[in-house]
């Protein structure tokens, strides 16, 4: 009788995942928290200079990576789609895991709540390069993160590490600061 | 011997309060695919509706500080959750709570497919999922921020004890089905983890206060702030009056509850690698019934008046730590609770509990995670003639272990978890709980996930040391001139039930808008509680001399439910979301053939065959929001309670953003119906009336 119960719950199963539909693109739209953080990341592009050696040309483009979220991707590609700062367009970039992150060539970087376990990893591969890190995890900024979002009441907020944008030769104008919660790096940090 | 009803909450982790364990749970496959709709509300951005995947608002022309002010519905809810993990979860989220009529955790809990919610009495409830509903209902298990609030005494939960400030709460998930390798014993049916904020989160002021003809007065307040860098606090305190409700002629029962509660909660980090919480409550209350119970002189019963009281508290610390490829966490908490129904029982009960918890990543996608629990419980009883056990005291061990595997298999398109819990409880010694489960993600709007578990339910400690004198039958002949006693008394041979559960689901998510689910299940019981009667014999206390019956503590019950659950989100335009799901339930249990049992009912007659849920969110001009939501639920026979449709109704106000008006109405459709009737302990059932109630929240 077990036995019996036992198969055709295998049948039910196979019966359920015989229903598949064919695969279809994914649009992933993101949520409202998503779109607001990438309104986020848009000024922080326009607010951010990045060392001079940075760009080669003018019109070379503002190279964001995003670990960890494809439907973030997808959110963050349609709000900048066409958008430029000055003259530089915005790429966005998936990358598939923290290794990633050091040959991304990426201006900015945004680490998903899904990734934070490797945040620190990415911050070790960073280290010495002007990439401007973003996570959404707590402590991230302590951690020697440059950008983390944190929601207070449903709102999204952000801290900045001044001395690790220092470290990283970004200079954070004055006006993102002033919106900013200002965190330095941990000392017990590695 | 010695009894344990519940089991150590899982609920440990990082930051927040859902574990990792528990995290995993919910979202096997967050890395992959975050697969969320855009959420319909999004704030003073989206006035206009998002009719097609290409409008997206330009969120690049608003101002860093009106970005900052906006609102937003977080990305870790319903539908990542939702999407991803290979069980049957819902998740009733905080906004859901705060446009619902619902004012209690009990009158939320009716939001969720698959969960059988109905009041006794004002200050009752029977609460279970997927069948054996009753007020005693004991296959659910229930956590308050990693607090299981199950208890040992009878395998239940006192409904009429848990509360906290309804604003506080993040969240409230819903697990159908078992969840015992993560929770352990006694996640049999389902497991409600209701999780609050954190403090960090609520930081403001809140004040609210309601007044309305059955909930006669509530008021609530809540301050949070932030201690140096890195640590924050909030307290709250509430007190709630409930007016008493009518019997079935609309007389004015005896059933009113009335309680005050406060507490706290601080989570801080002290390194970037650690972060910690500290929480706690304490509350006292009280609560009418009209009570009958057997009486040893004619006319053999008495009806009365009885006054209830409860109060208790909890402190639960909780510490996290990570290391480079794997993180810890560490809680402990204790919980004292007196409960008194005065004229019927006394229990003093005191838990303390320990978890630990080791999560290691040991490569890319796969994940090991292990841990270990101890809880000790100790009670103490005041016994009446009708309830007694024997001993008054008891003090019991529980040791509880398990391990847990998640891998990707094909290019992690298909998920594995395989773990199982190992436990030891003082009365039925060592218990093994497995489970497998797999999800498919076939494409990001197709998955399904399938799994097969086993899951018991320990004895409680009623089970075990009880004696319920039932009823008392008039002298007769064949009772040799005797009044005839029908005592139920534990075993202490009673063994744990077993359930094997075969579950699968579906879920689609076609467009941005729309997304529906199904899961199904069919769950086979052994050993379930019967009442096997024994022969008869002579007592002479408590006079007069008397026949007594014994109706021994059985495991002679067995059989199978089976059972599907739909749920269908569709979020119409940005303003306007509608939900609603069907749940069937089909029950069949039956006596073991060498059973004796001529007492117990057919649980199937206490549970609804089908119920169904509509519910309609609408954001009106000038900042006004309606509210509508209909339910049914089906007869139940056993208890000869009719069928009953209910609609509930509110419009909310919230003129600016610190201040909030609502009214709302419930069972708008009737003067009053019945939900329930009690079972083991007679206490008289009332009527569920049309209620109305004005609410203010004003945050500062």
């Amino acid at each position: 009788m077990k036995r019996l119960r036992l198969r055709l719950a295998l049948a039910a199963t196979f019966l359920i995942f015989g229903l598949q539909a064919r695969a279809q693109n994914f649009d992933a739209a993101g949520s409202s928290e998503y779109l607001v953080k990438a309104g986020f990341i848009y000024n922080f592009a326009k607010l951010v200079e990045w060392p001079a050696a940075t760009f080669t040309s003018p019109g070379e483009a503002i190279v964001i990576g995003v670990l960890g979220s494809d439907s973030f991707a997808t959110t963050l590609e349609r709000v900048v789609d066409g958008k430029k700062i000055e003259l530089r367009p915005f790429t966005v970039k998936r990358l598939k895991s923290a290794k990633d992150s050091k040959d991304c060539a990426c201006h900015m970087l945004f680490i998903a709540s899904a990734e934070s376990p490797h945040s620190d990893e990415v911050l070790q591969l960073l280290k010495g390069t002007s990439v401007l890190t973003i996570a959404e995890t707590p402590g991230f900024s302590k951690q020697g993160g440059i950008i983390n979002f944190v929601l207070e009441d449903s709102k999204v907020r952000f801290e900045v590490n001044v001395d690790a944008a220092k470290h990283a030769g970004l200079n954070i104008s004055s006006r993102l600061l002033s919106l900013a919660k200002i965190v330095q790096t941990n000392v017990t940090a590695r | 011997m010695s009894p344990i009803s519940n089991n150590p909450p899982k609920n440990l982790r990082e930051r927040s309060q859902t574990g990792p364990r528990h995290e995993r749970y919910m979202n096997t496959r967050r890395k992959r695919h975050r697969r969320q709709a855009v959420r319909s509300f999004i704030g003073i951005l989206l006035t206009t509706a998002i009719l097609s995947a290409q409008d997206i608002p330009d969120v690049t022309q608003i101002s860093l500080e009106d970005l900052m002010n906006v609102r937003v519905t977080s990305v870790s809810k319903r539908e990542q959750k939702l999407g991803d993990a290979p069980a049957a979860v819902f998740v009733i989220t905080q906004d859901d709570i705060r446009r619902s009529a619902a004012r209690t955790i009990p009158e939320a809990l009716r939001m969720a497919p698959g969960i059988e919610v109905a009041r006794i009495d004002e200050n009752k409830w029977a609460i279970s999922a997927r069948g054996f509903n009753g007020r005693f209902a004991n296959k659910l298990l229930v956590l308050i921020d990693g607090r299981s609030v199950y208890t040992p005494l009878f395998s239940g939960v006192y409904w009429n004890v848990q509360d906290t400030l309804l604003e506080d709460v993040d969240r409230i998930e819903i697990i159908r089905g078992p969840g015992a390798t993560l929770w352990g014993a006694n996640a049999v049916n389902g497991v409600i983890n209701i999780i609050t904020k954190e403090a960090s989160n609520t930081q403001n002021g809140i004040i609210t206060a309601d007044a309305g003809n059955e909930l006669q007065a509530s008021g609530g307040a809540r301050f949070g702030g932030k201690i140096g860098n890195s640590t924050y606090y909030r307290a709250y305190s509430k007190y709630f009056k409930w007016n008493p409700s009518t019997d079935a002629a609309g007389n004015k029962a005896y059933d009113g509850w009335a309680a005050t509660r406060g507490g706290f909660r601080v989570d801080g980090t002290s390194s970037p690698d650690d972060s910690y919480t500290l929480q706690g409550d304490i509350y006292r209350g009280s609560y009418d019934e009209t009570l009958t119970q057997p009486a040893f002189a004619a006319p053999y019963y008495s009806t009365f008046q009885n006054n209830g009281n409860f109060s208790g508290g909890n402190l639960l610390g909780r510490w996290n730590h990570a290391f480079s490829k794997s993180k810890t966490s560490v809680q402990f908490y204790s919980d004292r609770t007196v409960t008194a129904a005065n004229r019927l029982l006394i229990d003093h009960q005191s838990i303390y509990d320990i978890d630990f918890q080791h999560d290691i990543r040991i490569a890319e996608g796969n994940e090991f995670i292990w841990g270990l629990g101890y809880r000790s419980t100790q009670d103490r009883i005041v016994p009446s003639n009708v309830v007694s056990l024997n001993p008054n005291r008891r003090r019991w061990d529980l040791f509880s272990g398990f391990t847990q595997d998640e891998f990707g298999l094909f290019g992690e398109r298909l998920h594995v978890t395989v773990g199982s819990k190992f436990e030891h409880n003082a009365f039925t010694g060592v218990e093994i709980q497995p489970n497998a489960r797999v999800a498919w993600t076939m494409n990001p709007k197709h998955s399904a996930w399938a799994s097969i578990s086993r899951a018991v339910r320990t004895p409680a400690r009623t089970e075990e040391d009880m004696r319920l004198n039932a009823a008392v039958m008039p002298p007769s002949q064949a009772t040799l001139g005797l009044p005839l006693v029908a005592a139920v008394l534990g075993n202490h041979n009673f063994k744990a039930e077993n359930m094997i559960a075969y579950e699968a689901g579906y879920r689609v998510h076609p467009t941005r808008t729309f997304s529906a689910d199904v899961a199904t299940f069919y769950n086979s019981y052994s050993n379930l509680l019967s009442a096997e009667p024994q022969s008869p014999f002579l007592e002479v206390t408590p006079s007069p001399v008397h026949l007594t019956m014994p109706l021994l503590a059985g495991n002679k019950m067995n059989g199978a439910t089976y059972g599907a659950e739909l749920f269908g989100e569709w979020k119409a335009t940005s303003k306007w979301k509608v939900s609603g799901s069907y749940s069937l339930l089909r029950m069949n249990i039956r006596r073991n053939k060498d059973s004796m049992d001529i007492s117990s009912s057919d649980p199937a007659g206490a549970s609804p065959r089908h119920q169904f849920y509509f519910r309609s969110s609408l954001d009106l001009p000038k900042k006004f929001e309606q509210d509508v939501t209909l339910r049914y639920v089906d007869a139940l026979h056993g208890l000869a309670v009719p069928s009953y449709y209910s609609l509930d109704a509110r419009i909310g106000w919230k003129p600016t953003s610190n201040i909030e008006f609502s009214l709302a109405g419930q069972n708008l459709f009737d003067d009053r119906h019945l939900e329930f009737s009690p079972d083991f302990i007679n206490t008289w059932p009332t009527q569920v009336k049309r209620t109305f109630r004005a609410t203010v929240t004003w945050k500062f």
